[in-house]
C-alpha cells in the first residue's frame, strides 16, 4: 500500500512541483509582500503603506465601491434573467433548443477582446448602433463613455450579456433534475403554473442558483477585463474602475507590488465573506 | 358520484396509437385495477383519466360530468404516483396543504383535513418531517395524505407499491384496502402485480398492447378466462398451455390428443363440438393437475424441478421445452427431481383454446 501511494505521488510530482511554483509560492509570497512598501528600492516592512493606506484611500474606497454596485444590481440581474432564460430554454415548445442552447452559451468562448471591440463600436457615441436606435425612436443619444451613470450601466450591460447565458446552462441542469411529476402532482393539486415556478421551482432551484451566486460573486470581485477593455481603464475618471482593475493598476503600472497584494488579499477575504453568506442563506433545510 | 365512464376512448402519439378504443364503466365507490405487462398501455390509460395525458378520441364521464377537455385540477380526481412525487422541499404538513393553500382554501379547514389525513394514515408524529427524512412507506401514506385532503371523487393509484419491499408492500396494500373501505370512494389502481389486484379489486381490468381484453372479478377473470392471454397472466404460477388436437365430442365432452404429452387423449366439458383436426391449446391451473395413476385421461411426464413451500409443491416438468408444466402438489411429498409422475386433467377444469387464443366455450 505504502509502494502504491508513493508511486501515485511519484506519477503526481510534475503537477504538484508547477502547482508549488505557481500558485502556492506567490500565495504565500504575496501575503509577505503586502507587508512591506515597495513604492522604492530597498523594499522595507512597512504595513502602514500597504494595509494601513487601505484604510485611507480614497481611490481604494472609489473601486470597493464600483464593485459593489455592479455586485448589487448586476448579479441580481443577470440570475433573474438566467433563472427566466434557464425556464424558457427548458420549454417544450421551443423549437431548436440545442442551437438556441448553444447561442446563449457563445458569448463565454469569445474572446474578451472582441466582444470588448464589438460592444466599443456598438455603443459609439456617434455611430454605434445602439445610439443610432435610441435616435431613431426619439430618444437622445446616450453618452456611453463619458457619462459615469452610463459607462456604469455599459459594464453591467456587458457583463450580463457575457455570463448570462452560461449561468442559465448551470440553472437549466437544475430545472432538469426536477422531477417532472412533482409538476404533475401540484397540475392535480390546481396550482397554477406561476405558483408552480414561485413555490416549487425557484425553492427546488435554490441551491443550483445559490452556486451561480457564489461565482458570479467572484467574479465580480475580480471584474477586470470589461473595465480595462471596454472603459478604456475604467474611465471616465474612475467612474468603472473596479478592484479587479485598480490591482492591475497598482502592480503592474505603479509597480507597487506590496500595496496590490494588500488589495489582493482583500478582495479574497471579501469573496470568500460573501460567498459564505450566500452559502449559509441559502442552506438546505433539515 | 365518483362514477367513470369510459366511451371508445384512444391515445396516439403521432403514428403510434397505444389506446384502441377502451369503454369501461366504473361504478361509485367501486376498486377497479388496471393489469397487464409492461407497456400496456395501463399507466397510459389512468393518466388519460386524470388529464395528465390528452384523450385523442372518444369521451369520459366522472359522475355526470364530461370531462374529456376539463383541466386536471378540475376533475375531482386525485393521484397518487409510483415516485410519490412529494415535494422535497416541504414537510409533510406543507405537502398536504399545499394543493389548499394555493386554492385559497380557508385556513382552519385545511388544518382540519391535514389533521384528519394525518390521523386516518397515522402520521401525526411525522408532520414535521421533510419527504428525506421518511421511509419509503411513510412516504406513501404522505402521498395518500395528499390524496385524501382534496376529498376527490375518484382516487388514482399508479403502481403506488413498486417502489416498496415486500413487506411494506403487503402491509400498505391491507392499509389501501382499509382506506377504501373507510373512504368508500372509487378507486383506480394500476399495477403490475397480479396479487395486489387479485387481493384489493372489485374488478379487474386486464389490458395488453392497448386493448382491453376482459373486465370482470377477481375470480371470474381466474376461473373464466375469455381468453387465453388473460388465463396465462392471471394465476401464480400461471396457468399451463398443453398443445392439442380435437378429437371426438360425446356427451359435452370434447376428446383432446395433447401432442406434447405422448399423444396423451385427455377430455374436457365443452358444449360446442369442434371439428376433427382443430388444433387447440388446453389450458390447466398448476392446482387443477392431479397427481395419480396411470389411466384414461392421464400423461406421464418427469420432473425436472421440485420447489417445497411447506404445505404446497411445484413440480416442474418440460421445461427446457416449448411446453412446460407446473403440477401444484397439497401436502407434503418426496417427489424429486427425475421422478416420473402420473398427472390427470379433470375434464371440468380444464379448458381449451382456438390457435388464435379465443376461448372455446
Amino acid at each position: 500500500m505504502r509502494q502504491r501511494t508513493q508511486t501515485a505521488y511519484g506519477f503526481l510530482s510534475p503537477y504538484l512541483l508547477i502547482f508549488a511554483i505557481f500558485w502556492l509560492w506567490p500565495i504565500i509570497h504575496s501575503f509577505y509582500l503586502s507587508f512591506l512598501s515597495t513604492r522604492r528600492q530597498p523594499w522595507s516592512f512597512n504595513p502602514g503603506m500597504t494595509w494601513g493606506r487601505l484604510t485611507q484611500d480614497p481611490a481604494f474606497y472609489n473601486a470597493l465601491w464600483n464593485t459593489l454596485k455592479i455586485l448589487a444590481i448586476q448579479v441580481p440581474v443577470m440570475l433573474t434573467l438566467a433563472t427566466l432564460l434557464a425556464v424558457l430554454l427548458n420549454s417544450t415548445l421551443l423549437r431548436a433548443r440545442g442551437l438556441i442552447r448553444f447561442a446563449f452559451f457563445a458569448p463565454v468562448v469569445i474572446g474578451e477582446a472582441a466582444y470588448a471591440a464589438v460592444f466599443r463600436l456598438m455603443f459609439n457615441d456617434e455611430f454605434g448602433i445602439v445610439n443610432k436606435t435610441l435616435e431613431g425612436i426619439g430618444l437622445d443619444a446616450v453618452s456611453w463613455f463619458s457619462n459615469p451613470t452610463a459607462a456604469m450601466s455599459l459594464i453591467i450591460i456587458a457583463v450580463t450579456w457575457r455570463w448570462v447565458g452560461y449561468n442559465a446552462i448551470i440553472i437549466l441542469s437544475g430545472l432538469q433534475s426536477i422531477p417532472q411529476d412533482v409538476y404533475e402532482a401540484a397540475t392535480l393539486d390546481r396550482v397554477s403554473p406561476r405558483q408552480q415556478f414561485l413555490y416549487i421551482t425557484l425553492p427546488l432551484l435554490k441551491p443550483v442558483i445559490v452556486f451561480c451566486l457564489v461565482l458570479s460573486v467572484i467574479g465580480s470581485m475580480q471584474l477586470f477585463a470589461e473595465p480595462y477593455l471596454i472603459t478604456n481603464l475604467g474611465g471616465p475618471g474612475g467612474a468603472t474602475e473596479t478592484l479587479g482593475l485598480y490591482l492591475y493598476k497598482q502592480a503592474f503600472l505603479n509597480l507597487n507590488f506590496g500595496y496590490a497584494s494588500a488589495i489582493a488579499y482583500t478582495i479574497a477575504a471579501l469573496a470568500v465573506s460573501i460567498s459564505i453568506l450566500n452559502l449559509w442563506l441559502g442552506r438546505e433545510r433539515s | 358520484m365518483g362514477s367513470v365512464s369510459l366511451e371508445g376512448v384512444s391515445k396516439s402519439f403521432g403514428a403510434i396509437k397505444v389506446i384502441h378504443g377502451a369503454d369501461l364503466d366504473i361504478q361509485d365507490g367501486e376498486f377497479v385495477v388496471f393489469v397487464g405487462p409492461s407497456g400496456c398501455g395501463k399507466s397510459t390509460l389512468l393518466r388519460m383519466i386524470a388529464g395528465l395525458e390528452s384523450i385523442s378520441h372518444g369521451s369520459l364521464r366522472i359522475g355526470d360530468r364530461l370531462v374529456t377537455d376539463v383541466e386536471p385540477g378540475d376533475r375531482g380526481i386525485s393521484m397518487v404516483f409510483q415516485s410519490y412525487a412529494l415535494y422535497p422541499h416541504m414537510d409533510v404538513t406543507e405537502n398536504l396543504s399545499f394543493g389548499l393553500r394555493m386554492n385559497g382554501n380557508k385556513a382552519a379547514d385545511t388544518s382540519e383535513r391535514v389533521r384528519g389525513a394525518a390521523s386516518v394514515l397515522q402520521l401525526d408524529s411525522l408532520l414535521a418531517r421533510l419527504p428525506k427524512q421518511l421511509s419509503g412507506g411513510q412516504r406513501q401514506r404522505v402521498a395518500i395524505g395528499r390524496s385524501i385532503v382534496r376529498k376527490p371523487q375518484v382516487f388514482l393509484f399508479d403502481e403506488p407499491l413498486s417502489n416498496l419491499d415486500a413487506e411494506l408492500r403487503v402491509q400498505m396494500r391491507v392499509e389501501i384496502a382499509r382506506l377504501h373501505h373507510e373512504l368508500g370512494a372509487t378507486m383506480i389502481y394500476v399495477t403490475h402485480d397480479q396479487t395486489e389486484a387479485m387481493t384489493l379489486a372489485d374488478r379487474i381490468v386486464v389490458l395488453r398492447a392497448g386493448h382491453i381484453e376482459q373486465v370482470g372479478t377477481p375470480l371470474a377473470l381466474y376461473t373464466d378466462p375469455d381468453n387465453q392471454f388473460v388465463a396465462g397472466f392471471i394465476g401464480s404460477p400461471r396457468m399451463n398451455f398443453l398443445t392439442g388436437e380435437a378429437r371426438g365430442h360425446v356427451d359435452g365432452r370434447q376428446a383432446v390428443v395433447l401432442s406434447g404429452q405422448g399423444d396423451a387423449v385427455v377430455e374436457v366439458a365443452l358444449s360446442q363440438p369442434l371439428p376433427s383436426g382443430t388444433p387447440v391449446s388446453l389450458g390447466l391451473r398448476p392446482e387443477h393437475a392431479q397427481v395419480g395413476s396411470p389411466g384414461p385421461g392421464t400423461f406421464t411426464t418427469t420432473i425436472d424441478v421440485v420447489e417445497y413451500l411447506g404445505a404446497t409443491s411445484y413440480l416442474y416438468s418440460g421445461t427446457t421445452t416449448k411446453e412446460p408444466l407446473i403440477v401444484a402438489r397439497q401436502g407434503v411429498h418426496t417427489d424429486r427431481a427425475g421422478d416420473q409422475v402420473v398427472v390427470g386433467v379433470p375434464p371440468d377444469k380444464a379448458i381449451l383454446f382456438a390457435a388464435d387464443g379465443t376461448r372455446l366455450r
